[in-house]
């Protein structure tokens, strides 16, 4: 696992962003490839231009509305400029002015000496917060480049783990060929969605892709069609394979349920372990289907074995 | 072949998550191990969980373990130990 502390710098906010912002550099061109965003909640400048300074975080964007806008003009130019002094425009990341409005001429010099990236959306501030929030949360959320296959089984998503030649990738295929579909081999980009969720996807150049050993990169979408593929998905259940001789902890009843910790959630797991003879996509479908049953409150292991907890009592 | 008498002394008896050790122990040795009511009335190969639980064995019960194979001594001498332990439980 590989883990580095998100952020993005505003020129990567100005490629990334989604195109409905149609996002325009107003001023501090030179502070765009530097400044950088590192928390996905915005802040509204208003209170920070009246004086209350106190709550300007570095790390996160600020929008400027027709509120602020409006205050701004009324001051006499001496207080507007004293209003600007006062919020360190070096420190802040980077300012969004909506509604395609016009921020005062002091505002736009001070944010060109200060190499303070200005920006402009048509977005009124209600929509454009939303926008950039939903965008943010996304490209700072904690993220994680897994090893293994994730598929769509019956509509889950499905982790495949277990050491490199175990067969992960053959089960994928023989997964495939079952009407499942394919999100990414081997490498998986993972980011956490709130506090409970779980997202992977492909990275771009291995979208679509599959190795198998002694045929080589396949390309799933040509040979299978494009139902054999997903893009992005919830990450719901994890199935680990294991050697054979290495499977010390396998589960004979079937009634401790494990889990795997990926990003601080807990992903539920199965540990299979693979022999010759065993057919593993038999066995990822099959506990995708007892995953779905007890996740729907029906265990049959832990019926049994209170059945058989009962007959011991009765027989004693 | 050797053989061992064992009895059941942990409070629910031969229970699921008791049986699951014994299956446990008993398939990381190559010979075979049986288990047999002593009455006859029921055996189990040690290896399978679900012919374990079929033995339904409360406590007091006992049992006859048999081990044939190149491990026989071994896996008997563990066996006969996950018994006497009680399948390790905290008896109340």
């Amino acid at each position: 696992m590989s883990q580095n502390q998100p952020s993005i710098t505003v020129g990567e906010f100005l490629e990334l962003a989604p195109t409905r912002l149609q996002l325009q550099v107003l001023a501090g061109h030179d502070g765009v490839h530097t400044r950088q965003i590192t928390l996905p909640r915005i802040q509204k400048l208003g209170l920070a231009l009246a004086g209350f300074t106190h709550y300007i975080h570095p790390g996160r964007l600020q929008i400027v509305g027709q509120s602020e806008v409006w205050f701004l003009g009324q001051l006499e130019t001496e207080k507007l400029r004293e209003a600007i002094q006062n919020l360190s425009l070096e420190k802040i990341a980077c300012v969004l002015v909506t509604k395609n409005l016009e921020p005062p001429t002091e505002f736009i010099s001070a944010a060109n000496c200060a190499s303070l990236p200005l920006l402009q959306t048509p977005l009124l501030s209600s929509e454009a917060i939303q926008v950039v929030t939903d965008f943010l949360e996304e490209a700072l959320a904690p993220r994680v480049i897994l090893h293994g296959v994730l598929l769509d089984i019956y509509g889950l998503g499905v982790l495949i783990e277990g050491e490199s030649g175990i067969g992960k990738s053959e089960c994928a295929l023989d997964l495939i060929t079952r009407g499942h579909r394919l999100i990414s081999d081997d490498v998986i980009e993972v980011w956490s969605a709130g506090m409970e969720k779980l997202v992977g996807r492909a990275p771009e150049l291995l979208r679509e892709h599959l190795e198998i050993r002694g045929l080589g990169i396949l390309n799933i979408r040509d040979l299978f069609g494009v139902s054999a593929i997903s893009s992005a998905k919830t990450i719901d259940l994890s199935i680990k394979f294991e050697r054979w001789e290495d499977a010390s902890e396998v589960d004979r009843l079937g009634i401790d349920t494990r889990t795997s910790r990926i990003l601080e959630i807990d992903v539920p797991q199965f540990l299979i372990p693979v022999s010759r003879g065993r057919t593993l996509a038999t066995l990822v479908e099959t506990a995708v289907r007892l995953h779905l049953l007890r996740t729907r409150g029906q265990d049959a292991a832990q019926a049994f074995v209170a059945r058989h907890a009962e007959m011991i009592k009765d027989s004693g | 072949m050797i053989e061992e008498r064992v009895r059941i002394t942990n409070r629910l008896g031969l229970h699921a998550r008791a049986a699951a050790q014994l299956v446990r122990l008993a398939s990381g040795f190559k010979s075979t191990v049986r288990l047999e009511r002593v009455d006859g009335s029921a055996s189990a190969d040690a290896k399978s969980i679900l012919s374990v639980l079929m033995l339904a064995a409360p406590r007091g019960t006992e049992l006859r373990a048999m081990a044939d194979g190149v491990d026989e001594r071994e896996a008997i001498a563990a066996v006969s130990r996950l018994f006497e332990e009680g399948f390790g439980e905290i008896e109340h």
